[in-house]
């Protein structure tokens, strides 16, 4: 499966070093909410899962995510609004489906655990607020390897040009059976497409 | 009209390959993704779709099961091979009593030098809104599928081969070491 980093362990320094990039990091990303990203994603819960293409789009608070199937790449779409933080979920047999927390509204729609409320900080290796304590484990670039929190375990992969804001090519993070890889192909930021 | 192309196309067919180009556009109408591959239709519901660029991605269906194997991903799901078969209006091409079965079928006129046909889904499970068949010197050209959100998918076909012999294993996938297999086998 995919090669995690082994646990390097940083020098004090370089530690420290890695500890206040990540939160330089966080203070400058974090307020900014109008990216949005096109990918795969795989998800999985041990019996059963799914794969498709991903289009994320964050909008301030509220954000879109439309999931795409294969071949006919018939689609279906969780979107979060930001002011109200009401979930709504479309494309699925049954007809929409609304409610205030969006996971499980994704989860008692197609039994997949996808961490959707902190998915947004994580895919871009930041913390989330929203999922309390977090241990980072920093690679030898002094970027995120791991970061466990919320019960979930995610691992990064980077994109070889260490560009100073540059975000994961790839996460794949896991909480018990539940697990969600997801291969970023194009970030996007309010406009500016930069593709890989 | 695009009726006798279609039967023209699927007369004595029991095999087909094509390679196929996909674009995909969103309900803004903007291109969200451009893919490429080939396809393999036998008749006994056995379909291999090989998506080649800009990613591998790989569906086979081998009349039992339906598996998806991304490589990138290293997962492959597999799921019965029943209820996926309603969605794809490909899978109806080979056996065109099971097309007019799912779908309602009607003439559609003509445009882009192609003759068309509408497939409405007799159930709403299809997961689709409409798709139409574009249709050429009996060959199928195009397919064009509306889901249910407004995003429309353009599926451009050629090289058809009628009837061609199939390498062995085309319809079969057997998962590597190191991939994750979701779902029974």
């Amino acid at each position: 499966c995919v090669t995690v980093p082994s646990a390097t362990v940083l020098s004090p320094e370089r530690q420290a070093v890695a500890e206040q990039q990540q939160a330089a990091r966080e203070a400058e990303l974090r307020p900014r909410t109008d990216w949005s990203l096109a990918g795969r994603i795989a998800v999985s819960n041990g019996s059963n899962g799914g794969s498709g293409r991903i289009d994320w789009t964050q909008d301030r608070d509220g954000y879109r995510v439309a999931l795409s199937a294969p071949v006919t790449r018939q689609s279906w779409q969780l979107s979060v609004d930001g002011a109200t933080g009401v979930a709504r979920l479309e494309g699925l047999e049954g007809g929409p489906r609304t409610g205030s927390d969006a996971a499980l509204l994704l989860r008692e729609a197609t039994g997949w655990d996808i961490p959707v409320t902190s998915l947004g900080d994580w895919v871009r290796g930041l913390r989330s607020p929203a999922a309390g304590g977090a241990v980072i484990q920093f690679g030898p670039d002094l970027r995120p390897a791991r970061i466990a929190q919320g019960g979930w375990d995610i691992a990064y992969t980077w994109p070889e040009a260490s560009l100073d804001h540059a975000f994961p090519s790839r996460i794949d993070a896991r909480r018990g059976d539940a697990r969600v890889r997801l291969i970023v192909d194009q970030w996007g930021e309010a406009g500016a497409q930069d593709s890989r | 009209a695009a009726r006798d192309d279609l039967n023209a196309f699927t007369k004595g067919l029991k095999g087909l390959n094509a390679t196929f180009t996909q674009q995909v556009f969103n309900e803004q109408g903007r291109l969200k993704e451009s893919s490429s591959g080939r396809l393999a239709l036998s008749a006994a519901r056995l379909f291999r779709w090989e998506y080649i660029k800009p990613y591998p991605q790989l569906i086979v269906a081998d009349g039992r099961k339906v598996w998806v194997y991304d490589p990138d991903l290293q997962q492959a799901t597999v799921k019965p091979q029943g209820p996926e078969e309603q969605n794809s209006p490909l899978a109806a091409l080979i056996d065109p009593t099971k097309l007019d079965a799912q779908f309602v079928v009607k003439e559609a006129g003509t445009s882009e030098g192609m003759s068309w046909l509408t497939l409405a889904p007799r159930t709403d499970e299809a997961g689709f809104r409409t798709a139409r068949l574009g249709l050429a010197k009996g060959e199928l050209v195009k397919m064009v599928i509306v889901d249910s959100l407004g995003q429309r998918t353009e599926i451009r076909f050629s090289g058809w081969k009628r009837n061609p012999a199939f390498a062995r294993g085309t319809f079969t996938y057997t998962p590597g070491k190191g991939v994750d297999v979701i779902g029974e086998r």
